[in-house]
């Protein structure tokens, strides 16, 4: 266990590495002078100010040497300022990240409660027609653009009823953008659990289950229920990442302050402290998250601490 | 015995409707695309072709937008920006993903590590962010966005690739052409690639619609297609900002994109069952 906890600890600072020298070079991959693109929004600005800029950013010294200032910087919790207004962007995007995190659990949770039960009730009627029926609105469900789902919300629920607020902050304004991203992923998470499930009933001990005369209900609750669950669980880490991503679009429909609107500005306004920021705070957020789902699979998974 | 194997996976994919009806949409599209300047009724980008913002109607099927386009010939026209955004994203992930995945399978060792690592690392961090990346750096264009969702689905198909390529290199025949002293670029190309590319085209088939999606999306964020641009995502862009005016106005894109997407999964399902016989249910 302590092995297994060590091995992906260390593979998830690695990754974190690697990103901040991905993000380092990043600047140096756009084509032309990033300086000069940077500074094309605003006018009048003279080649003294533009060197200037450059050695603020650091980008006049080596490669190598940029990368160590911002891991050293990185580890000050110090991630540059805004070309734009020169606020601190660390402070900029822990302001809004729990927005973020705040819209992908309630998505999450809305994803679950939905596609873990019609998942298992498509397994539990394999082949009848409810089967058939739910795993169509399920793929018709995994084919909707999350961005049309968004617009449609808000036009039926926003603008024709007038329940909701179009946007904002507060739990009104997170309802549509969390039901957008949450129904977006239930048909998604419906797949996974109903192919789950029925790779568990073709194991042996489901069938020693049945063979020592167990009800069909009770070896499904009491063993396929169980051991479908935890790959369940494993896949919840690569559906945090995805509701993560998604979020980046829907924040950007809804006008929810997190990071991806943030983001999707900072690219249209090509201020690259906040693009690397906000790459180095996702792909952080994504691996603590899978590292901690990883624990919570050992836990639940007897057979992973006892290999581990 | 070829023409066995074939002709069993046509019959297969045949007696699925989903199949079948993906062909029939993916057909669709591909017949949009060539026929639009016989079928759409107007020119995509003529402003004034009917009354600004009319909902649909006999002369304007899906309506009008603010310049007064006709709708319909805008959807019609939109279907080749996506099959080839679609196409060359695909191609781009597909041909790279190989490039990547047979390397990693055939030369094992510190590459094989290496490359799978970096994809499993890659891949964890989401396609969406990769490609907003991609296109923070090379700037918002249609051109862009397309490279940018192509790059992005590269460790997936690596991935894919590398699990497929490393079952082949483990099998008698190709211990037996090793030991027959055949060369690595024979081996790679002659061997592996072959009987890795049925596998690989069913996750380019369902990477199209992956793809479809990603490019519509980064054209809704404004960071893919620019106006004029009959571009699905593009439309339904502007659409949002008449949403209280002309709320018909995001109906037929997004409808658009979503059977078309749908066509793609229904397609890459039924494909994938026809090939290995065992998600039949």
């Amino acid at each position: 266990m302590a092995r297994f906890l060590a091995g992906r600890l260390l593979m998830g600072l690695l990754a974190i590495l690697a990103t901040t020298v991905a993000v380092t070079l990043l600047i140096h991959l756009v084509p032309g002078d990033p300086v000069q693109i940077m500074y094309a929004q605003s006018q009048g600005t003279t080649p003294e100010q533009l060197a200037e800029m450059r050695h603020m950013l650091g980008l006049d010294r080596p490669i190598l040497e940029q990368w160590l200032r911002f891991v050293l910087h990185l580890l000050h919790g110090d991630l540059g300022v805004t070309i734009r207004g020169q606020q601190p962007v660390a402070q900029l995007i822990l302001q809004r990240l729990p927005n973020t995190l705040a819209l992908a659990a309630a998505s999450m949770a809305i994803a679950t409660a939905i596609g873990l039960p019609v998942g298992f009730a498509a397994a539990w009627w394999r082949g009848r027609w409810a089967d058939t029926a739910l795993m169509t609105v399920a793929i018709a469900g995994v084919s909707v653009p999350h961005f049309w789902l968004g617009l449609i919300l808000m036009s039926v629920f926003a603008v024709q009823l007038e329940w909701l607020p179009v946007g904002g902050t507060g739990w009104a304004g997170l309802v549509l953008p969390a039901a957008t991203l949450g129904l977006s992923n239930a048909a998604i998470v419906a797949r996974m659990t109903r192919s789950a499930m029925i790779e568990v009933m073709s194991q042996d001990f489901v069938r020693t289950a049945y063979a020592k005369g167990l009800l069909r209900a009770l070896v499904l609750r009491r063993h396929v229920l169980r051991a479908g669950l935890v790959p369940v669980v494993t896949m919840m880490a690569m559906q945090f990442a995805y509701m993560m991503g998604g979020a980046i679009v829907v924040e950007n429909i809804f006008a929810w302050n997190g990071i991806g609107r943030l983001a999707i500005e900072a690219i249209f306004q090509r201020d690259y402290p906040v693009i690397q920021g906000f790459i180095l705070v996702f792909a952080t957020t994504v691996i603590t998250v899978s590292i901690l789902l990883d624990l919570l699979y050992a836990v639940l998974d007897p057979r992973i601490r006892v290999r581990g | 015995m070829a023409t066995g194997i074939a002709g069993s996976f046509w019959r297969r994919l045949r007696r699925n409707p989903g199949g079948v009806f993906g062909l029939l949409v993916l057909g669709l599209l591909v017949g949009t695309a060539a026929l639009a300047d016989w079928i759409a009724p107007y020119a995509p980008t003529r402003m004034g072709a009917g009354h600004r913002l009319t909902p649909p109607s006999l002369a304007h099927w899906f309506g009008t937008d603010e310049f007064g386009r006709d709708v319909l010939s805008r959807v019609i026209y939109g279907s080749r920006l996506t099959l080839l955004v679609g196409a060359i994203a695909v191609g781009i992930s597909l041909v790279a993903g190989l490039a990547v995945g047979l390397t990693a399978a055939y030369c094992g060792g510190w590459t094989e590590r290496l490359l799978m690592r970096a994809s499993d690392v890659l891949f964890s961090f989401t396609e969406t962010l990769i490609a907003l990346a991609c296109v923070a750096v090379l700037g918002p264009s249609l051109e862009n966005a397309m490279l940018a969702v192509g790059l992005a689905g590269i460790p997936f198909y690596a991935r894919t690739c590398y699990a497929a390529a490393l079952v082949e290199c483990g099998k008698p025949y190709f211990e037996a052409l090793i030991s027959a002293g055949a060369g690595h670029l024979r081996l790679i190309t002659l061997h592996l690639l072959p009987n890795v590319l049925p596998t690989m085209s069913v996750v380019a088939t369902l990477g199209l619609s992956g793809a479809v999606l990603a490019a519509a999306g980064l054209s809704f964020l404004g960071l893919g297609a620019q106006p004029p641009a009959s571009e699905w995502g593009a439309m339904l862009s502007s659409a949002r900002e008449l949403i209280n005016r002309a709320p018909w106005l995001m109906l037929f894109p997004g409808g658009a994109i979503a059977l078309t997407v749908l066509g793609c999964n229904l397609l890459g399902d039924a494909i994938r069952e026809a090939m290995d016989g065992r998600g039949r249910t």
